[in-house]
């Protein structure tokens, strides 16, 4: 089935998902991103987000293609100056994790508002799927967030001292009872021009 | 009855999607129970007269087409909410030992919003005319009950979270597909991220690689799990 008017839809979650790979690249490549200082969920965070993107980036070309349209292989317009700004000011954890947040925090907003928009079933499926792989990583996300906020990164650990963890990272990591959508990206915002 | 009946009007879906902002933690699922449903046969008694030899037609299912499918988001979420819930009170009386507290509001809150989403599923049920799902008329209901039972550590409470809401996000991923109302797509498309996250903690809180699971639909519910 053909769907010309998801080709745009498609095209700018393509565009998020390429951004998102590319900074978490990025961030890897930092001692304390995925390097040998880095925080082990931080770095298996960093790992498992870049296998997650690739898996998105196919099937998002796949169903781009089946819709007739062509494939967006560049970075978000709007977001790919954001991370170029923000990637020389990173200077530890918190900083990655903060960066990696922003990204994932609009990508999932996106996915989610594209299963609303999509025409194809099968597509809606598949978007929502990677919907919830970016949905699980920004619980983590908030989570190591809130824990490197008290100064003591020695709870973000694998496993995690469940005594010394704060009540409130139990829940931090899901702050909505519906996930929200006012930051997705609009359809044209990453569609090939 | 045929798919198209089986859909509701869009306008009712509308309706009864409703506001959830101000539905975690409000209320409990009403009749989560290990009571047999109502209606079933007695044990065995004195022998008595023969069965009698008429027949007697299997009742029809409650929920066909599309409906089915927001009964299924509807039991799946109302039993993630009750065994969560259970697991949170049964933490709470001390059944599972010395529990940390990150562990019982984990618990606690998880379970609110899956109560949420099956009060979310249901109002669109009954938007459309249709019943709303009492209980978890689910074939695996027992099992993972079972698996409740027989928690006896912080540890098994979060195992059991894990797969429960990984088979929560599943389901809903794959009900986000097969609906073609808009408020049924919305509210799938919604919750079935936050039974994500729900599950992507309870990992963390395990110790596990934040691995997300190459096929977001695997273990899935289809509607050929209700009982009803």
């Amino acid at each position: 089935m053909t769907a010309p008017a998801d080709v745009p839809i498609l095209q700018t979650a393509s565009s998020l998902v390429e951004l998102t790979a590319d900074t978490y690249g990025s961030l890897q490549a930092l001692p304390f991103g995925g390097g040998p200082s880095a925080l082990a969920p931080v770095r298996d965070l960093l790992a498992a987000g870049i296998e997650a993107l690739g898996r998105a980036r196919d099937d998002l070309a796949a169903a781009t293609r089946a819709a007739g349209g062509r494939v967006q292989t560049d970075p978000d317009p709007k977001y790919a100056p954001v991370v170029a700004q923000a990637l020389p000011t990173v200077r530890g954890p918190g900083d990655v994790v903060g960066l990696a947040l922003t990204l994932e925090d609009v990508l999932a907003q996106t996915l989610v508002r594209d299963v609303v928009d999509l025409s194809v079933p099968e597509v809606r499926r598949t978007v929502a799927g990677h919907a919830t792989a970016s949905a699980r990583r920004k619980a983590v996300l908030l989570t190591l967030q809130t824990l490197l906020a008290t100064g003591r990164a020695e709870l973000a650990a694998v496993p995690p001292d469940l005594l010394a963890l704060p009540p409130a990272a139990g829940t931090v990591g899901f702050p909505d009872v519906l996930f929200p959508t006012e930051k997705a990206s609009p359809a044209t915002e990453g569609a090939v021009r | 009855m045929s798919e198209v009946g089986g859909r509701l009007p869009r306008r009712r879906f509308l309706a009864g999607l409703g506001t959830l902002a101000g539905l975690a933690g409000t209320a409990a699922l009403a009749a989560c129970s290990d009571a047999p449903p109502a209606g079933a046969p007695p044990g065995p008694s004195t022998p008595g007269p023969p069965p009698p030899t008429t027949t007697s037609t299997a009742a029809a299912p409650a929920y066909t087409g599309e409906a089915a499918l927001l009964a299924l988001g509807a039991a799946v979420s109302g039993l993630a909410g009750d065994l969560l819930g259970q697991a949170a009170a049964g933490a709470g009386q001390g059944r599972y030992g010395a529990v940390p507290a990150v562990v019982s509001s984990f618990l606690s809150g998880a379970a609110a919003q899956h109560v949420a989403h099956a009060e979310a599923w249901n109002r669109l049920l009954v938007a459309g005319g249709r019943p709303a799902v009492t209980g978890a008329p689910l074939t695996v209901e027992p099992q993972l009950r079972g698996r409740l039972t027989g928690a006896l550590a912080p540890v098994d409470l979060l195992g059991l979270a894990a797969d429960l809401t990984g088979t929560v996000a599943a389901t809903l991923t794959v009900i986000a597909g097969g609906v073609t109302e808009v408020a049924a797509v919305t509210l799938a498309a919604g919750a079935a991220p936050v039974a994500a996250m729900h599950g992507a903690t309870a990992g963390f809180l395990l110790g596990r690689p934040p691995t997300a699971p190459a096929d977001p639909t695997a273990g899935a519910l289809g509607p050929d799990a209700l009982t009803v």
